[in-house]
């Protein structure tokens, strides 16, 4: 495995889920969720408490923090997000407030730091997480078991959207609020789930991102861009589009860093999150309703047209 | 005006109580994150564009003033200007140079003041006129996140690239209030004051203007103002030109003030998210509740800086840090601002045109058709 790949599969996953929440709460709520990087951080937390203070795997603490990011999403649902949805607000609305509530959380991240500093005395501002790391065969098992288990929340997340009928009528209610409403589904649990599950997504992510770079408080907020990317790079009507988008912006950030500081020199290093930015700044340019408003199925076809100039 | 008022009073008591400095620490913040907002408002709150990216215009007007005008006098005195003035051994000896010429002439130092702070509006407007190119394009949620990022590549730019602001360490300014020795704190409250005074003149006029209710009217209604004529795509590349090159003095007074600049010090969370919650407090258009918002929030936080023993003092018997508050208290403001007053302190108003008492004037010129239209 090339010394890239390892953490930027990792980072990879993290991304996917990450930039899915968005997406999630995008297409049920309007919500551009800007409290997903402080969620992300405090997922971060909790596995970092958990393995300091009781030992252990960081995985085994990881369900932990999907609950924790749940919760947070509850709160935000029912605090901020209904009461504005009920009252029609305008996107740019939306996103302020979850803003707010992303300052208030940071702030709840950085008391927590110091009150572990003084009552523990950890250092948990800097933290090495992929220190705790098991090891699978010779070599540390993130990057075999992120992967894995993002890919099967997603399949269960799949299977819960394509077979329940609570995930079907989330369906409907994505493509059509009001035509799902007037079918009796219930638009405020749809919500209420969405907020749950990309709460959730947020701070599992954040917790797998600890694995791959240092964690501090901030560490959410540096890598929000990176999960907008993701999202923006899905196409943020898709939900499967999103995380695939995410999963790509993470590798390409890794590979392309790697790769071109073998080139230029470790000066590359310095401009990294110039990459995904770059993915985002060409998404929008070029095909601005992203991977998943491509013609996929009619996308070789078009192609072959076009060289052989025929328009299509 | 009961919050003016009480504002007031709270001034007054800090005056009495912390003396001098202090007020003068709140009015100099208060009239740089005045500008910054103002310049803001007139990007939201009168074009309707949305602005998630100030700080680039910010950290335009800050990295000129730390790059340029240090190293257009010290090549005029033959002092190193190359990429070597950013070397943070060499600026700490050739900037104190500077400083003593500059010390050493009114003329001069004026001369430098006026220079940068023109110079960091060049770039500002410069900057303003890139990221409108997007601006034009792209959904309102959209272009804010991509403004945001832009705001961030820009700050690790300046991080990383060493010969622009010295990267990881700070670039020195020379200091163009060291004329004044003992009043160089008072001078630069003085000048900042008056900045903000004439950014709020400027934009008053500007948003009375044609100009400015063509802006209006992109913001209600894109669609009404293409009927009327409107080119959108200009009037919105000018709203941004003009918002960065006020916002850009704004972070070039800063520098200059703090004789330092670094990269690191203009996130998004100071420069963007800041002045986002001062608007909002302050009433999304509304130039007087700007002024308003930011000077209730600087305040406030002033006040948690400097009782933070006293108050918060049970949090210190946990190793807890008062300051993490700061955080809170701004986060909390948005989100009552959000639930409860979304219009603001000091709602905007719709203006006429024209004043009442000149709408009368003309309507009595013209007796015989609408005697009462005023």
């Amino acid at each position: 495995m090339a010394p890239w790949l390892a953490s930027g599969l990792v980072y990879a996953s993290a991304l996917a889920l990450t930039a899915g929440g968005i997406t999630l709460l995008y297409i049920t709520t309007r919500t551009f969720n800007f409290a997903h990087a402080s969620m992300a951080t405090w997922g971060f937390y909790v596995a970092y408490t958990g393995t300091v203070l009781y030992g252990g795997s960081p995985y085994r603490y990881f369900p932990l923090s999907f609950l924790f990011g749940s919760l947070l999403g509850v709160v935000c649902y029912v605090g901020l997000n209904r009461p504005l949805l009920r009252r029609r607000a305008a996107e740019i609305t939306l996103m302020m407030s979850t803003l707010g509530y992303d300052l208030v959380l940071l702030s709840g991240i950085q008391i927590y730091c110091d009150y572990l500093t003084h009552t523990f005395r950890l250092f948990p501002r800097r933290v090495t997480m992929s220190s705790y790391d098991a090891e699978i065969f010779g070599m540390s098992a993130s990057p075999l078991i992120l992967p894995l288990t993002a890919i099967l929340i997603l399949t269960v997340f799949h299977l819960f959207l394509a077979k329940t009928k609570f995930g079907i009528s989330m369906r409907a209610t994505i493509e059509n609020p009001l035509l799902a409403g007037v079918s009796g589904m219930n638009s405020d649990k749809v919500y209420l789930a969405a907020w749950v599950v990309g709460g959730g997504m947020a701070s599992l992510g954040g917790a797998f991102m600890s694995m791959a770079m240092t964690g501090t408080p901030v560490m959410g907020m540096m890598t929000l861009p990176f999960m907008f990317a993701g999202a923006i790079l899905g196409g943020l009507y898709s939900l499967y589009g999103g995380i695939l988008g995410g999963f790509l912006v993470g590798l390409a950030e890794y590979g392309a860093v790697y790769y071109l500081a073998m080139l230029g020199g470790p000066w590359v290093l310095g401009y990294r999150m110039a990459i995904p930015l770059l993915i985002m700044a060409i998404v929008l340019l070029v095909f601005p309703s992203g991977l998943a408003g491509l013609p996929w199925g009619s996308l070789p076809r078009k192609l072959a047209g076009a060289m052989r100039g025929v328009k299509s | 005006m009961i919050i003016t008022l009480l504002v007031l009073a709270v001034l007054a008591y800090i005056f009495f109580t912390g003396g001098v400095p202090l007020l003068l620490t709140i009015l100099l913040d208060f009239a740089i994150f005045s500008i910054v907002t103002l310049s803001l408002n007139l990007e939201v709150g009168h074009t309707g564009i949305s602005q998630f990216g100030r700080v680039i215009a910010v950290i335009a007007g800050a990295f000129a003033v730390g790059a340029v005008p240090g190293r257009l006098l010290a090549w005029f005195m033959g002092l190193p200007h190359g990429a070597e003035y950013a070397d943070d051994a060499v600026n700490y000896t050739v900037v104190p140079k500077l400083t003593e010429l500059l010390a050493s002439s009114v003329v001069l130092s004026v001369a430098f003041l006026l220079f940068s702070l023109i110079l960091a509006a060049v770039c500002g407007a410069l900057v303003g006129w890139l990221t409108s190119r997007p601006a034009i394009r792209l959904k309102e949620a959209y272009l804010g996140i991509s403004l945001l990022a832009f705001g961030d590549l820009m700050m690790w730019v300046g991080h990383n690239w060493e010969p622009l602001v010295g990267g990881t360490t700070a670039v020195f300014i020379p200091d163009p209030f060291r004329v004044v020795w003992a009043y160089r704190f008072p001078a630069a409250v003085g000048t900042a004051l008056v900045l903000v005074f004439l950014t709020y003149v400027l934009v008053r006029r500007l948003t009375k203007s044609p100009f400015g209710r063509a802006l209006n009217m992109i913001r209600d209604s894109d669609v009404a103002a293409a009927v009327c004529g409107k080119d959108m795509v200009k009037l919105r590349t000018y709203s941004l030109m003009i918002g960065s090159a006020l916002a850009a003095v704004g972070g070039a007074f800063y520098v200059i003030y703090a004789g330092t600049c670094t990269a690191v010090g203009f996130t998004r969370l100071t420069w963007t998210f800041w002045p986002w919650a001062y608007m909002m407090l302050g009433g999304i258009g509304s130039d007087v509740g700007i002024l308003l918002g930011v000077l209730v929030l600087v305040v406030a936080r002033t006040l948690i800086l400097i009782n933070r023993t006293t108050l918060f003092g049970f949090l210190m018997a946990w190793g807890i840090d008062p300051m993490w508050l700061e955080y809170a208290l701004l986060g909390l403001v948005i989100i009552v601002v959000v639930l409860f007053m979304p219009h603001g302190l000091v709602p905007a108003k719709v203006e006429p045109v024209l004043p009442v008492e000149r709408v009368r004037q003309v309507a009595e010129r013209r007796p015989s058709e609408q005697p009462d239209s005023a």
